[in-house]
């Protein structure tokens, strides 16, 4: 495309693009701005009050649509998921690209074949083994609550938290596991001789001199799992029911059934701002990562 | 064994152990459970009961002509996963190779188009498909009834049409049409991902070769043709994979715009499965749907791996 023709083509569809990718984030952004009665009058105009009706439209949707306890939910869960994946992902990964014996080929092998498991084939085992295990851990924690002088405490990890951040834990580890040992694997290892002539232990030349070397591949790790964890919902739809506990993605699918039902448009589009924004502020500051990480991806194909 | 290797496989156990034990309790013995799973009539409640084939002969009988109502429900979510496999996997792969190469050439603001296209990628599909739910609404405010209505006025005003050419409003999300619907959904949202990943690949080829073939007077559609597709063809692949994966666990779209129900018509393969279990209490045959997911999945990447270049390139 070197004549000016194709040159000048190639631009009006960039350009089109862009504005298609970049014209509906704006188009929310007014819209939540104006109340539902303005968007039925006059669907495509510009707010006739502004501070008003935005203010109405985002109290509502922060405070009586629980957006605010959803918002919560969403941090504590996806931080909790991700401090325990690089907890026990990091020095598993750094194992495995460390120790060549057969047992840890293998184990690599076991590890990664978990990432072409679709996560609908494990839905009904886990679904119901959690009911399981939740009774037995009920039966078998019982004596110390007990002794705490509570009877009757039942125990759950379907529809609760701690439940939700095991199965996030769990099922990122395969993705999680494929990124860190290729980046360990990339890592020279005289300093981690150097480490242990100097007398590090093993789990000293670990944490002090290979993982800080290791950091960019931990951060990739980390914003790639930050993502898909953060707007998950397939999992959390099926292991959460109670409003009080739901996540951000199962908030807004809620909301926008009642705002559906009751005609309430105002609230739904400032729903969608309130779950938008925060993504798109982590997006500006970590694009860099983001690129780099699909980059690294491609290459090695 | 010298201490130090002792100390050595101590520490190498201990690092993998937790990851083991998780991976073994919450995929593997799951995943193999929903195997057995799927050979069962199991209500979820009672014992499940060994069946052997009879959920996945089931799902073959719904293509027959005679098939009842409920049998018709699988081939119907086959469909819809074809329309949300192939038509986001041809229109992105030639979107996302056209801008991937006009990026190679050296375009003003790249920079600014490559952060915007991929944006979307990194919204929660849940949000992307209330966005696009209000985009193709009925009511006054959607944006693609709106233009439908302003093209209709348009061609009337300038006199090309006697009377309007669309009849809006155009229900976008009706059940039945769902599935085409979601492609420019999908292909909005995933372009930017595809375009980076092409973008990189053709960032390492070398300009070398490009220069060879200018001072032999290759057009671009030429180079592009003969150099750049070939030595990215397994990024290509890779993509189309990538794509043929995501259209068939398609989810999140279809059950938040149908309100979080499943209706016959608009169904994928994952929603007839979360139906079948949470709300016919048939989890057999809905742990069947998911092994049928799985083998699918299982297949594309064999492909895959053939459609790879047999031998390295060296350049």
């Amino acid at each position: 495309m070197d004549t000016s023709g194709g040159r000048f083509l190639l631009y009006v569809c960039l350009i089109a693009w862009l504005l298609a990718v970049v014209l509906p984030f704006g188009w929310v952004i007014v819209t939540s701005a104006r109340s539902t009665e303005e968007i039925f009058r006059a669907p495509f105009g510009w707010p006739e009050d502004w501070s008003g009706s935005l203010g109405a439209n985002y109290r509502k949707a922060w405070v009586k649509s629980h957006f605010e306890d959803y918002f919560l939910n969403s941090v504590l869960v996806v931080s909790s998921s991700l401090a325990l994946l690089l907890a026990i992902a990091c020095p598993a990964a750094y194992a495995l690209a460390r120790y060549h014996s057969r047992t840890f080929r293998w184990l690599l092998v076991y590890f990664l074949s978990g990432m072409m498991v679709p996560v609908q084939l494990l839905l009904v085992p886990l679904f119901f083994q959690y009911k399981d295990w939740s009774e037995a851990l009920t039966v078998a924690l019982s004596p110390l609550f007990a002794w705490f002088g509570q009877n009757h405490v039942e125990v759950s990890l379907a529809d609760s938290h701690p439940g939700l951040v095991l199965l996030y834990v769990s099922l990122s580890l395969s993705f999680t596991l494929f990124i860190l040992t290729s980046f360990f694997r990339t890592l020279p290892t005289e300093l981690y001789e150097a480490g242990i002539i100097d007398g590090c232990g093993e789990f000293r030349a670990f944490w002090t001199v290979m993982l800080p070397l290791a950091k960019p591949g931990v951060v990739t790790a980390a914003i790639f799992n930050f993502i898909g964890l953060w707007n998950e919902y397939f999992l959390a739809l099926v292991f959460i029911n109670t409003d009080k506990y739901k996540t951000l993605p199962l908030g807004l699918a809620a909301v926008s059934i009642q705002a559906n039902y009751r005609s309430d448009f105002g609230l739904l589009f400032a729903g969608l701002v309130i779950v938008m924004l925060p993504t798109l502020v982590v997006y500006i500051f970590l694009q860099r990562y983001l690129t780099q990480g699909i980059t690294l991806g491609a290459l090695k194909g | 064994m010298s201490p130090h290797r002792a100390h050595q496989r101590r520490f190498a156990l201990a690092a993998v152990t937790p990851a083991f034990l998780l991976f073994t309790f919450w995929v593997a013995w799951p995943a193999v459970k929903g195997f057995y799973f799927a050979l069962t009539r199991w209500d979820g409640l009672s014992d499940p009961v060994y069946i052997g084939l009879e959920n996945f002969q089931q799902m073959v009988a719904g293509f027959s002509a005679e098939a009842g109502k409920s049998a018709k429900l699988f081939p119907v979510a086959i469909r819809n996963n074809l329309i949300l496999m192939i038509g986001p996997a041809v229109l992105i792969l030639a979107l996302a190779l056209c801008f991937a190469s006009a990026m190679r050439s050296r375009v003003r603001g790249a920079s600014i188009f490559r952060v915007a296209f991929f944006f979307p990628n990194i919204l929660s599909a849940v949000a992307v498909s209330i966005l696009w739910m209000l985009l193709y609404s009925t009511s006054g405010f959607g944006v693609f009834n709106a233009l439908l209505g302003w093209l209709n006025s348009g061609l009337t005003a300038l006199g090309l049409a006697a009377e309007p050419t669309f009849k809006v409003p155009v229900a976008f999300t009706d059940s039945k049409i769902l599935a085409w619907s979601l492609i420019p959904m999908i292909v909005w949202t995933a372009t930017g991902f595809y375009m980076l990943l092409f973008l990189a690949a053709m960032q390492a080829v070398p300009e070398t070769l490009y220069d060879a073939a200018r001072v032999d007077g290759a057009s671009p559609t030429l180079q592009f043709f003969h150099i750049t597709l070939p030595l990215i063809w397994d990024t290509v692949v890779t993509g189309m994979v990538f794509l043929l994966i995501a259209g068939l666990k398609v989810f999140d779209a279809v059950w938040v715009i149908e309100q979080q129900q499943s209706r016959p018509d608009s169904n994928t393969l994952a929603t007839l499965m979360y139906s079948k279990i949470f709300n016919e209490y048939q989890a057999g045959y809905g742990a069947a749907i998911a092994v049928v997911i799985f083998l699918a999945v299982l297949l594309f990447t064999l492909v895959t791996l053939r459609l790879y270049r047999k031998e390295a390139l060296e350049y």
